[in-house]
């Protein structure tokens, strides 16, 4: 992945050095619009996706507004005569292997694993649509906003990310180094496997994180995938203080949101820290010392109980 | 002969033994490795553990809804092929599930649960209501086997359509994916609130569908004979939609429609009860609890992840067994 | 015992029964016959209270089906559908024990046992039902019958699916239960059978009684004749009568169309 991420930066540099500075870029993707949105001059967009518009999921709702909107179907993109079309690795596949077959210039967006990557994706972008000294400013403004972060405790607290339908940030994953950044140790790197891993509700109220990380819109419409994050076993994190919750929109794409995100994490570390020098004093009831039992008892998702 | 309702006590306490060994499996089964004997001390001390709390508000709710359904399902199922006399009537092939689905649907993804928590349950029952009195005006009609199955194939298309329609147009982006859950239903991380919500339903369902034993005898002889023995099938059957609609309703609203178990269960009951529609209610409520527990153990043994939909593990069980009955049954004979 | 005054039955807006009256006694055996179409099962289930009368009365000892209530109705009278079904495979002695749910539980007693032994089918009281021959199955929907040991009998054709072997012992069989003090009313096509074994005899025609009487007042060849449009030959062996339809009308019998 990110000798790929490598490559594709040598090859954005090596033709953006040759390329004209694209007139009419089109995004058919929801982390490609915010980068496009905030690198792209104002005149230089000519459609992102319908996501975009939606403040639940895009942190560029507003500049969304201004420019057209597509559902990722190639006969939108067409007419557009975009000189320049940005695509997600993962998104929408069958468009862009048609969009390519027509001979539009496609560049696709990897999924960043680190902020490094992140980075690099930015930069990247915005070289393309010919607005490096954007690019270089976003990144600057991020990397100080990283730096104000506190610096983590000697014992960061436990965390783990409940996202709905009981999806995590696993092992590997931007999340997770946004969350060690912010002062916190990301249980579920040792619990899920993958990225991407979903937990049980009961290896999550099990594990016994010290912070609960809620990827949930207080105001989200009803779904079984949502319903999961208000089970009534999670109350105790939420009546202990020891609940977060974060819009997943801060941490699914690139931008500056990534380092609000930490910082949210961040305030939440320190108060669970605090809490935790003023009791001085292991979890009430229950198993002996959570950390270590924790590692012990619970070493792969796989394992079904017994 | 005084030895068959001896046997017939025995056959019920078997299964309720059976039922009580499943439900202490369903509760020891799980992701974390609970110490069951410390976990019931902590919950019996009313201590606030750990143990205590995987306990009380994932493991019993799964376990007690597990059995729930299952005798949910089973006791509808035999008290709808006894009151239309046909064995393959059963609330999921003759689409009361699939309507309750439906109704359950609505209720949730559109707010109205939200705004009143007994809106789920009572979404499951007016679908389930429905389309049970739908089914027996057919059937009233001296609609035979096959009608019936027929009539039932396409209500139970026409809600799945229908619920996934909802779904779509549901404002929830999850909403479209959880069309699984309704359709193959799943007892996963649910709720001691859905057990508050759902199970008071289904006891009324229950005891509701259980006055109708006698009657459901009788109507071995047909209706006119039943009638003639004093039985106001009328009343008979509002009770059987009565407790269907509430049972089921109130069952897919909470874990989705599980297929089979109330077909299968009455057939492989009937044996052991001489065949007695009125006998086989409780047994079949019984073997259908044991069935659907122990199908949730498997889902949570099996090494998939996500979870098997329940519905899948009783499909696999019951598609099978189904096929081989039909080699026994003259559906459309007689 | 059963009584009906003057009723009519309406079915789907045709009068299938017109201003009918007829009585059953206890210990007496009533035939009623006549041609198909005629309204013999319509009396039948409207005396069994099965269906609604839309004008006169029938009452059982004096009293109307709602004085006496659904529940007294089910062991005043036994009421034997026509063509029968046995839905599950139930064992033999369980299906005439189903008899017994009018007076509390379905469970195997001594009126049971007189039943089975009436039809002779105690031998078989273990079988599955779903594996008894047509004739069997109707001598132990019988037996189900006499196991509900009501005041009345009502019998729909109940020797429609026997060998003759069976059917006279189903006809000895009613006439005993008559005897016993039972009011037996059965529909009956066999006109020897009606004349050897019936009290009496009540002859339908397009929902009307056109006759009623002993056998040998009704069953006249000139009243078959007008009832059924045949010819009939008649005799005695041993001094009971028998009657065969021979050949039929020219044309067939004038059936008048049941008006509204």
């Amino acid at each position: 992945m990110k000798q790929l991420a490598v490559a594709l930066v040598a090859l954005l540099f090596c033709a953006g050095a040759t390329q004209a500075k694209p007139a009419r870029v089109a995004s058919l993707n929801l982390c490609a619009d915010e980068l496009v949105l905030r690198l792209a001059d104002p005149g230089q967009v000519a459609s992102v996706t319908f996501l975009a518009r939606d403040p639940r999921s895009s942190n560029v709702a507003a500049l969304a507004r201004q420019v057209p909107v597509n559902r990722g179907l190639a006969e939108e993109i067409v007419p557009l005569a975009p000189d320049l079309v940005i695509v997600g690795a993962y998104t929408t596949r069958t468009t862009t292997a048609l969009l390519r077959r027509l001979g539009l210039e496609v560049l696709e967006l990897g999924v960043p694993q680190t902020l490094d990557e992140a980075y690099d994706q930015i930069r990247l972008v915005a070289a393309r649509l010919g607005t490096p000294e954007r690019g270089a400013a976003l990144v600057d403004e991020m990397e100080a906003a990283f730096a104000h972060l506190p610096a983590p405790a000697a014992q960061p607290p436990s965390a783990i990310v409940l996202r709905p339908n009981g999806f995590t940030a696993g092992r590997g994953s931007l999340p997770g180094e946004v969350m060690a950044r912010a002062g916190l140790d990301n249980l579920a790197a040792r619990l899920a496997t993958d990225r991407l891993g979903q937990l049980a509700l009961e290896e999550v109220v099990w594990a016994q994180p010290d912070v609960l990380v809620v990827n949930a819109a207080p105001d989200a419409p009803p779904s079984l995938a949502d319903d999961l994050l208000t089970h009534p076993a999670l109350a105790a994190f939420r009546s202990s203080g020891r609940s977060v919750s974060l819009p997943i929109r801060l941490w699914t794409c690139v931008g500056p949101q990534l380092a609000e995100a930490a910082a949210r994490l961040a305030a939440a570390a320190d108060t669970v820290a605090k809490a935790a020098t003023e009791t001085a004093a292991p979890p009430p009831g229950g198993p002996p010392s959570a950390p270590s039992r924790i590692q012990t008892a619970l070493p792969t998702t796989g394992e079904a109980a017994r | 002969m005084t030895a068959s309702p001896l046997s017939h006590k025995a056959l019920i306490a078997t299964l309720c033994v059976g039922v009580a060994v499943l439900l202490i499996a369903s509760v020891a089964v799980g992701y974390a490795p609970l110490d069951l004997g410390a976990a019931i001390a902590d919950l019996a001390a009313g201590r606030q553990t750990l143990p205590a709390l995987v306990l009380a508000e994932l493991r019993l709710p799964r376990a007690i809804l597990g059995a729930a359904v299952g005798f949910s399902l089973g006791i509808t199922g035999a008290a709808l092929q006894g009151l239309m006399r046909n064995p393959l009537a059963d609330p999921g092939v003759v689409g009361v599930s699939g309507a309750a689905a439906l109704g359950a649907v609505v209720a949730f993804y559109f707010g109205f649960s939200s705004a009143f928590a007994l809106a789920l349950p009572l979404g499951g029952l007016i679908g389930a209501g429905l389309s049970t009195a739908f089914l027996l005006t057919l059937a009233g009609r001296g609609a035979g086997t096959a009608t019936l199955i027929l009539a039932g194939v396409a209500l139970s298309s026409l809600s799945g359509a229908l619920t996934a329609l909802a779904l779509n147009l549901a404002p929830s982006p999850y909403a479209a994916l959880e069309v699984v859950f309704w359709l193959m239903g799943s007892l996963s991380d649910r709720s001691l609130a859905h057990v508050a919500l759902a199970l008071p339903f289904m006891a009324v369902g229950w005891a509701l569908v259980l006055t109708t034993g006698r009657a459901l005898d009788a109507l071995t002889l047909g209706e006119d004979a039943a009638a003639s023995l004093g039985f106001p099938l009328r009343r008979v059957r509002l009770l059987v939609i009565g407790g269907t609609a509430m049972a089921v309703g109130a069952s897919v609203a909470v874990a989705g429609a599980i297929g089979f178990v109330g077909l299968v269960v009455p057939h492989l009951m009937r044996p052991f009860v001489g065949h007695r529609p009125g006998r086989l209610l409780l047994a079949s409520g019984l073997a259908g609890a044991a069935l659907t527990l122990g199908a949730d153990i498997a889902v949570r043994l099996i090494p998939t992840r996500p979870e098997l939909k329940l519905g899948v593990v009783t499909a696999l069980i019951g598609a099978p067994f189904f096929l081989a009955l039909l080699r026994h049954l003259k559906v459309d004979g007689e | 015992m059963l009584e009906a005054r003057h009723i009519s039955v309406n079915r789907g807006g045709t009068l299938v029964v017109r201003d009918l009256s007829l009585a059953a006694r206890p210990g007496e055996m009533l035939g009623l016959i006549g041609p198909n179409g005629a309204g013999k099962t319509s009396v039948l289930r409207a005396l069994a209270g099965l269906d609604p009368i839309a004008a006169g009365t029938i009452t059982y000892g004096g009293r109307t089906a709602d004085e006496i209530g659904r529940r007294v109705l089910g062991r005043t009278l036994a009421y034997l559908p026509q063509n029968g079904r046995i839905h599950w495979p139930l064992p033999v002695e369980e299906v005439v024990a189903l008899g017994r749910l009018p007076h509390g539980a379905a469970s195997v007693d001594d009126a049971v046992e007189r039943a089975m032994d009436a039809v002779e089918l105690a031998p078989l009281r273990r079988r599955s039902a779903g594996t008894l021959s047509g004739g069997e199955r109707a001598r132990l929907l019988l037996a189900r019958a006499l196991a509900v040991e009501a005041p009345a009998l009502l019998a729909d054709e109940p020797v429609a699916a026997l060998d003759p072997y069976h059917q006279l012992q189903v006809m000895e069989l009613l006439r005993a239960t008559a005897r016993a003090g039972t009011a037996v009313v059965a529909v009956l096509h066999d006109l020897t059978l009606a004349a050897r074994f019936c009290d009496r005899i009540a002859l339908m025609k397009d929902g009307r009684l056109i006759a009623e009487g002993p056998p040998a007042a009704v069953l006249t060849a000139d009243r078959v004749g007008e009832a059924y449009g045949v010819t009939v030959e008649r005799g005695e062996i041993g001094g009971e009568p028998f009657i065969l339809p021979w050949r039929r009308h020219d044309r067939a019998p004038d059936r008048k169309e049941p008006e509204a």
